[in-house]
C-alpha cells in the first residue's frame, strides 16, 4: 500500500518521506497539534521556492520548437541560389484544403520554375502532406510559428515570402533568450541558440 | 488658540495614518499575487515595473476608469454606500494601535475593547452590500459572513480575555509593555491559536472565506459591485487582515519589542505584521475551503469551549 502511494506522487522527492508517514499513520499527538496542516504548510513553502515552471514568453524568452515542428512554409534553394522547386504541382494536388497554388514557367535552360507560388496560410491544416509528396525537397515547414495579423488577407503569402522564411531548427526544444518589439513581434537576441532546456530546468 | 494648533496637530497625524493605510492594500496585492505565483511554481505579475511591482497601480487605474454598474432593482442609496461603511471601520481600529512606543494616535484606556468593537461594525457594510445588490449570490453571501462574523467574534472576545488577565489592563500600550520579557505567546499558546483561528474567519481568509466561495456562490456580497466600490470593498479586506494581523502581533508577539537584534521598534512591529500577513497568504494557498456546517461547529463546537478553558486555566495561574 505505502509503496504504491510513494509511487502515485511524481513530485515527492527522497526527504518527503517523513511527511507521508505522518500523513498516513499520525497518532492522536499528531491529530491534536494538526500534524497534517503543517506538512501541507510545508510542502507549499517548499515549492514557494522551487524552480517556476513559467517561460516568459514573449517579453524575455521564447520556445525554440523541435525540428520536426511544422510551423510556416518555406521555400529551398539550391547550391547556384535558384529555386529548388520544379513546379511539378504535386504539393497542391495533395493538399487537402486546396491551400496552394503553383503557376510554372520555363526558364531559358528549358527548366520548369514556379512563376506563381501561393500559399493561403488562414486555409492550411499544417499536416505537412506538400512537405512528404515533393519529389525534389523544395517546400518544408519550418520553425517560424508566430504570423497571427489581424487581416486574413495577409496570410495570403507568396514565392518572395516564403523563400525569405526561416527554416527548421538545428535542436530543439529549448528555451532561448529574446525580446518583445513594439511592433508586436519577437526578436530572437541569443548569440547561440542553445538555450536551456525546459524540462531538464524544472523536473526534480 | 493651543488648542485649534494641537487639533491641527491631531488632524495631521490622522491624515498620516489614513494615506499609509490606503496604500497599505497596493503592496499587499502585489504580495498575495507574488507568494500566490510562487506556491503554484509560476511567478505571478512580472509584467509592470520590476517583477511586478507596479501591477497594483495599473489595476487600479483600470478599476477607476471602469463603469459603476449599479443593478436596475438595486437599492441604490444602499448600493452606494455600503462600500464605504465596510471601509470605515477599518480605519477606525487603528485609532488605537500602538505602532512603537508613543507612537499611536489615541491612548485608550479601553484600546482592546474599542478595537474589538469598531472591527465588528464592519459588518453592516457586508449586511447592506448583499442586501442591497438584490441577487442571490449576494444575499447568501453576506448571510454567511454574517453569521461567521458573529460566531467568531465570540471566541475572539473571549481568547483575548486571557491576555488582558495577564496584563492587568485593556490599554494596548500596557499590553505591549507587560511583554517586555516574555511575549505572551509563552503563556498564551492555547489563546493564540483561538484568536488566530478566529482572525482567519474575521478576515475571511481560506480556509473560512465561505463568504466568497466562487464555486457555489459567484463572488459572494460583492458579486454585484465593480470599478471602484469594488476596490472599496478589497480595501477593507485587506485592512481587516492587516489589523487581525497587527493584534496578533500586540496581544501574543510583543508588540514593537524585538530579541536579540536591536532593530528600531517601529521596523520590529512592521517585520512581525509582514510575517503574520505572509501566513496568511501562505495559509491561502495552501488549504482548500472549510464547508458551512464545519465551519459554524469548529467555532462552536472547538474554539468557544477552548478560549472559556483558556480563561479557566489562565485565571487558576494567576490566583
Amino acid at each position: 500500500m505505502n509503496q504504491t502511494e510513494a509511487t502515485n506522487k511524481p513530485h515527492a522527492s527522497a526527504n518527503s518521506t517523513p511527511v507521508e508517514k505522518s500523513d498516513s499513520g499520525q497518532g492522536w499527538i499528531g491529530w491534536v497539534f494538526f500534524s497534517d496542516l503543517f506538512a501541507g504548510l510545508r510542502l507549499t513553502f517548499k515549492y514557494m521556492f522551487a524552480k517556476h515552471i513559467t517561460m516568459q514568453y514573449p517579453d524575455i524568452e521564447k520556445w525554440q520548437p523541435y525540428s520536426r515542428f511544422r510551423g510556416h512554409h518555406f521555400l529551398l534553394k539550391d547550391e547556384q541560389g535558384d529555386i529548388k522547386c520544379v513546379a511539378c504541382e504535386l504539393c497542391a494536388k495533395i493538399c487537402p484544403s486546396q491551400c496552394i497554388e503553383v503557376i510554372p514557367y520555363e526558364d531559358e535552360n528549358g527548366d520548369r520554375h514556379p512563376e506563381v507560388f501561393d500559399i493561403d496560410m488562414g486555409r492550411c491544416l499544417y499536416c505537412g502532406l506538400c512537405e512528404d509528396a515533393c519529389p525534389v525537397d523544395a517546400i518544408a515547414m519550418g520553425s517560424h510559428f508566430e504570423f497571427s495579423t489581424y487581416s486574413s488577407k495577409d496570410l495570403l503569402v507568396n514565392k518572395a515570402t516564403l523563400l525569405a522564411m526561416p527554416g527548421k531548427t538545428e535542436k530543439g526544444g529549448v528555451v532561448i533568450p529574446a525580446s518583445f518589439n513594439s511592433d508586436e513581434t519577437v526578436t530572437v537576441t541569443a548569440k547561440n541558440e542553445k538555450g536551456y532546456h525546459w524540462w531538464d530546468a524544472i523536473h526534480r | 488658540m493651543s488648542g485649534i494648533l494641537e487639533l491641527g496637530i491631531m488632524l495631521f497625524h490622522v491624515m498620516v495614518v489614513i494615506i499609509i493605510l490606503f496604500l497599505v492594500p497596493i503592496p499587499f496585492t502585489w504580495m498575495e499575487r507574488k507568494v500566490a505565483g510562487h506556491i503554484q511554481q509560476r511567478l505571478g505579475p512580472m509584467r509592470v515595473g520590476w517583477h511586478g511591482v507596479l501591477q497594483p497601480l495599473a489595476d487600479g487605474i483600470k478599476l477607476l476608469t471602469k463603469e459603476d454598474i449599479i443593478p436596475d432593482r438595486a437599492d441604490r442609496l444602499l448600493f452606494k454606500i455600503a462600500p464605504i461603511i465596510s471601509l470605515v471601520p477599518p480605519f477606525a481600529v487603528f485609532v488605537a494601535v500602538p505602532f512603537a512606543d508613543n507612537l499611536l494616535l489615541s491612548d485608550m484606556n479601553i484600546g482592546l475593547l474599542y478595537i474589538l468593537a469598531v472591527a465588528g461594525l464592519g459588518i453592516y457594510g457586508v449586511i447592506f452590500g448583499g442586501w442591497a445588490s438584490n441577487s442571490k449570490y449576494s444575499l447568501l453571501g453576506s448571510i454567511r459572513s454574517c453569521a461567521q462574523l458573529i460566531s467568531y467574534e465570540i471566541p475572539m472576545g473571549f481568547a483575548v480575555i486571557g491576555v488582558m488577565m495577564l496584563s492587568q489592563s485593556m490599554n494596548l500600550s500596557d499590553i505591549v509593555n507587560a511583554q517586555a520579557d516574555t511575549w505572551n505567546i509563552v503563556y498564551q499558546p492555547l489563546g493564540f491559536f483561538v484568536f488566530f483561528i478566529a482572525g482567519l474567519a474575521e478576515a475571511q481568509r481560506v480556509p473560512f472565506d465561505l463568504a466568497e466561495a466562487e464555486g457555489d456562490l459567484g463572488a459572494g456580497y460583492h458579486t454585484e459591485y465593480s470599478g471602484m466600490r469594488f476596490s472599496y470593498f478589497m480595501i477593507s479586506e485587506y485592512l481587516v487582515m492587516l489589523t487581525i494581523s497587527v493584534l496578533c502581533v500586540i496581544l501574543f508577539f510583543g508588540g514593537w519589542h524585538g530579541f536579540l537584534l536591536p532593530l528600531p521598534p517601529l521596523l520590529w512591529f512592521t517585520l512581525k505584521v509582514g510575517f503574520f500577513v505572509y501566513l496568511f497568504m501562505w495559509i491561502r494557498f495552501t488549504f482548500p475551503r472549510y464547508r458551512y456546517d464545519q465551519l459554524m461547529s469548529i467555532g462552536w463546537k472547538v474554539l468557544f469551549p477552548l478560549s472559556l478553558a483558556n480563561i479557566l486555566v489562565t485565571g487558576f495561574f494567576i490566583v
